[in-house]
């Protein structure tokens, strides 16, 4: 009688799950980094930008020596 | 000026100020990359009953996560290094002025021309006049030329202490024996206030530093009335 003994393929659930979950991770942490990205550094880039496109330096000094805060001009 | 709940920097006053801002935004966007995904993969491992335990070998991830850190630690290092030597650039100050610390004031002599030199106390909370600020407010303020460079020279009379202007990214150490040397130039007029950065005495909280920054007509009436 042959017998023909039948090993069972391990199903390997622990390794399905982890190249899932670490394709889902760097996805993730790479859409925080460009969530961040797009959402505070280049505005705050674009805001110093706008700021000073058109920016009249005497004008605001003129408007804070009318508010009265300068030692140096009264 | 720092205010209630302030979370980030102070407004820059100066381009080196405004590039250390936006290189901070830049490393912190990078922390928060590395930290969310430490966080993933902490919940990742606590939220499975599966195992693995006859691990003997993981050849390819680690090649993985030595040549990322590198990579990420490179992204960090070139901008850093950017704004360091943008620092030290040759910038030919037309003014000069020194500030000794003391405890607990500070000094300062504008001796490009003519001898002018005074004493800068903190106002105490009892004689501030409405509006002033507390702790932060000074009788004789450092009035400077706006959009201009002016070098500063730093160093102390007695003990450390630290001459620090945060809207103007500035922080300097001031030590007894040694002239340490800044460079500053403000893109705005206004108030810009700073507190003593290194531990000196019981007084140390109470020795602020502040610049008025004006048109140069304005700095120079300020100059000749000073003399």
């Amino acid at each position: 009688v042959q017998c023909i003994i039948l090993h069972p393929h391990p199903p390997r659930l622990l390794a399905k799950r982890l190249r899932f979950h670490i394709v889902g991770a760097f996805a993730v942490s790479l859409g925080v980094a460009a969530f961040l990205k797009f959402a505070v550094a280049k505005p705050g880039k674009k805001a110093y930008a706008d700021f000073y496109r058109n920016y009249d330096s005497m004008k605001d000094f003129e408007k804070m020596k009318k508010a009265g805060i300068f030692q140096s001009a009264k | 000026m720092a205010y209630p709940f302030q979370l980030g920097f102070q407004d820059a006053t100066s381009p080196i100020m405004e590039e250390l801002l936006h290189f901070h935004d830049h490393t912190l966007m990078i922390v928060f990359l590395i930290s969310s995904l430490v966080l993933y993969i902490i919940s990742l491992m606590l939220t499975t009953k599966l195992t693995h335990t006859s691990t003997m070998d993981a050849q390819e991830v680690e090649t993985i996560w030595t040549i990322l850190p590198a990579i990420i630690l490179i992204l960090i290092a070139l901008p850093s290094l950017r704004i360091l030597y943008m620092m030290d650039e040759i910038n030919s100050p037309s003014l000069t002025v020194k500030t000794m610390g003391h405890q607990w004031y500070w000094s300062y002599e504008y001796t490009d021309y003519e001898d002018l030199s005074f004493d800068s106390y903190m106002i105490p909370t009892q004689e501030l006049k409405p509006g002033e600020l507390r702790l932060l407010e000074v009788d004789n303020r450092v009035v400077l030329p706006m959009e201009v460079t002016v070098r500063m020279l730093i160093s102390s009379e007695d003990v450390l202490h630290s001459w620090a202007v945060p809207s103007l990214g500035l922080k300097t150490d001031a030590i007894p024996g040694r002239l340490n040397q800044t460079t500053l130039m403000g893109t705005r007029p206004g108030l810009y206030y700073g507190q003593c950065s290194e531990i000196c005495g019981s007084n140390h909280s109470f020795m602020p530093i502040v610049l008025e920054l004006v048109p140069l007509p304005y700095f120079e009436k300020w100059s000749v009335s000073m003399l």
